[in-house]
């Protein structure tokens, strides 16, 4: 197992190709590491500068006054191997390789010796081809992304260069917070699992994203995802999903067994929620990242409008979770105030002529029902009410509940005022979306974890037993 | 586990890929699947012997390195009942092989124990290199033929995996009766998908498993692997 400690909690970082040219990428990542806030030393190396920003530059690694932890280097790929050479005499614990121009294109022999320096020296290698990573606990962007990452629980690796920089934006805007961005890129030497061994144990993370094109060593990897999902949920993204199934093969077996399937089952052996779109699996990570885990399924669904409730109860009926009728009490409760017409089965019809009032209402009472597991609300924007009048009856509800004990998803169904709405909710830290069913299959995800949860404890307690 | 490598290694000496018929039953019987009563045989009488032995009906196969589709030379008779027509099937095939497929190599014949029909299901493995290997299961003919009706999990198979694989195809139900027809002998079949993995895992050496058909028999009764492939890497 791979000690990711000083990657993570670095004395000091290098930035090799740190220029003085605003445009570079070695330029960037030392504007984000000194702008985003790291406290310990930060070290430019540039031979034909004496200052990058501000801070004193090193012709080389070798003649910084201290051994550093982490190299972050960005030069042109036939120059990488003297420059770890360098490191890796001086000590360096970690080399992070933003460079391309290996493996990716055909220079596999580049990299393999790039690699084969590195161990000469103990030293571990993140990349090549990447845009490097992030670990907000230590104030650490060594990226040339944006820059103000939100600091929060989820660790994000991702496999895709310039997708995963979009979607480091996107956790911005959707206000999703991150303990971890991993630029993986050719996993020359760390990969996925070494990262996964770090964050099962990781205080900061709660959840993992994994965007993945494919894996080297499956049996490791559903080791090491098996006994995260224990502690934490992981969502993937995983490209080339529809590739065909059949392949040439001499059984019946091997033809149906596409290589899809091998990681289809492998997610599914290691409790992994295995997302169709990145748009499904940020949906899900907000969902999972803010709420507590359910007891058990006893959803309720409130809403204002008959509509929107069938198509979150139909979108939970997809995924197995079959709605029951509300406790006694919670109906009592919202009998008290409701016109008599209203369909209190579940879900439980508020009516369009909901004020803002008793969305708050019927939230705090379900929330405080123990007989209640988990809560989707659901508002369609009338004429009545505005939006996000609604967001703040919810988070009043759940400020005054003393914050969510049991998980919650909202939908805030309308224009331009509804996503106004969203946003608020987003900010407090409750998960929201456009649409009934995206909530819905949110709340799916948590529930679907819990099962796989157990399922795994189950398996690895047979494995670790027999 | 000694008898099973033996087997295993004379196959790759001989760059034969394909493991003969009896060959694969004793590989499986060594991981106590269950295999019908079987046996090679290279004449007429010993044919009838061995039938006997078995207990009637029995089927005769032509085991040859060189012949797939058995039946397609005339290869395989079926439901024989006696001693006498025992003798007369074990020449029956010899001339219909020796007209169809003069040059193949011959091992002997194969008496086994006729399987009964039932329910038909099938249990199968691939090895990939970066996973290991996987099994399958799924109901046998149209289910997997056309529909595709099959479910997979990585060795090792966990009896909590093998529970899951049975109840995930779509055609569970057929498993636990239906139109008055009495369940199936679940727990049997999981025994199967366990120690099919188990096989896998202990022999890299073989590439992909088939047991296609096993027949499913009613809970309490178990089930039996009517026929066998087992392919070794290439």
């Amino acid at each position: 197992m791979a000690d990711l400690k000083k990657l993570f909690y670095p004395s000091s970082i290098a930035v090799v190709g740190a220029s003085r040219n605003p445009k570079k990428i070695g330029h960037l990542i030392l504007k984000n590491l000194i702008e985003y806030g790291y406290k310990s030393r930060i070290y430019p190396v540039n031979p034909a500068a004496d200052e990058v920003l501000g801070l004193k530059a090193y012709p080389s690694v070798s003649s910084i006054p201290e051994p550093v932890d982490v190299v972050v280097v960005s030069v042109p790929a036939p120059k990488v191997p003297e420059v770890i050479e360098d490191a890796g005499k001086a000590g360096a614990k970690f080399a992070v390789i933003i460079s391309s121009g290996f493996k990716e294109v055909g220079n596999v022999e580049l990299e393999k010796k790039v690699v084969e320096t590195a161990r000469k020296y103990g030293m571990r290698v993140l990349g090549p081809n990447i845009f490097g990573y992030v670990y907000t606990p230590s104030r650490i962007n060594a990226t040339f992304g944006p820059r103000d990452v939100i600091p929060g629980g989820v660790a994000f690796i991702t496999q895709s260069g310039a997708l995963g920089i979009a979607l480091m934006g996107t956790t911005i805007m959707e206000g999703i917070g991150v303990s971890a961005i991993i630029s993986i890129g050719n996993k020359a030497d760390l990969d996925d699992a070494d990262f996964l061994e770090f964050f099962e144990n990781d205080p900061n993370t709660n959840i993992v994203l994994i965007y993945l094109e494919g894996i080297t060593n499956g049996r490791r990897f559903v080791e090491a995802a098996s006994r995260v999902t224990i502690k934490k949920p992981i969502v993937v993204i995983k490209s080339g999903r529809t590739e065909a199934g059949a392949r040439a093969a001499a059984s019946h077996t091997g033809s149906l067994a596409g290589n899809i399937a091998f990681y289809e089952t492998a997610f599914k052996q290691s409790g992994i929620l295995f997302a169709k779109s990145v748009e499904e699996a940020f949906d899900w990570v907000k969902a999972l990242t803010w709420n507590p885990l359910p007891n058990s399924d006893r959803i309720v669904v409130i809403t204002n409008g008959g509509g929107a409730g069938v198509q979150a109860s139909d979108t939970l009926a997809d995924n197995g979770l079959l709605l029951q009728k509300p406790p006694k009490n919670l109906v009592e409760e919202i009998r008290k105030f409701v016109p008599p017409f209203a369909s209190l089965a579940n879900p439980i019809d508020l009516t369009g002529m909901a004020p803002t009032d008793w969305y708050y209402k019927a939230v705090y009472a379900a929330l405080n029902d123990p007989d209640v597991d988990s809560i989707v609300v659901l508002y369609c924007h009338t004429a009545l009410t505005h939006p996000v009048e609604v967001a703040d009856a919810i988070m009043n509800a759940v400020k005054d509940s003393g914050g969510l004990k049991k998980p919650m998803t909202v939908a805030l169904i309308g224009g331009v005022e509804a996503y106004e709405g969203i946003k608020k909710l987003t900010q407090a830290k409750i998960p929201a979306y456009p649409t009934p069913e995206r909530a819905a299959a949110a709340m799916a995800a948590i529930h679907r974890y819990v099962k796989y949860r157990e399922y795994v404890t189950k398996r690895l307690s047979y494995l670790g037993g027999s | 586990m000694d008898s099973v490598k033996e087997i295993l290694k004379k196959a790759l000496e001989e760059g034969r890929r394909k493991l003969l018929e009896h060959e694969a039953y004793a590989v499986a019987e060594a991981y106590r699947l269950p295999v019908p009563r079987y046996g090679l045989v290279r004449d007429p009488d010993e044919a009838a012997r061995l039938s006997k032995e078995i207990g009637f009906p029995v089927v005769l196969k032509i085991v040859s390195p060189d012949i797939t589709h058995k039946s397609d030379v005339g290869g395989v008779i079926l439901d024989i009942r006696s001693e006498e027509d025992a003798k007369k099937a074990f020449n029956k095939i010899m001339e219909n092989v020796r007209r169809y497929a003069p040059n193949a190599r011959i091992a002997g014949v194969l008496v086994q124990e006729m399987v009964p029909s039932d329910v038909e299901v099938i249990v199968g493995a691939t090895r990939d290199p970066v996973f290991g290997p996987l099994l399958m299961f799924g109901l046998g003919g149209i289910f997997v033929e056309v529909l595709r009706d099959v479910s997979f999990r990585l060795a090792p198979v966990t009896p909590i995996d093998a529970e899951e694989m049975i109840r995930e195809i779509k055609a569970y139900n057929v498993l636990e009766g239906y139109r008055g027809k009495p369940p199936r002998d679940i727990e049997a079949l999981k025994d199967i998908i366990m120690k099919t993995s188990q096989l896998m895992l202990e022999n890299p050496e073989i590439q992909d498993i088939d047991l296609n058909p096993i027949m499913a028999f009613e809970r309490g009764k178990g089930a039996k692997v009517a026929d066998i492939r087992i392919i070794l890497k290439g």
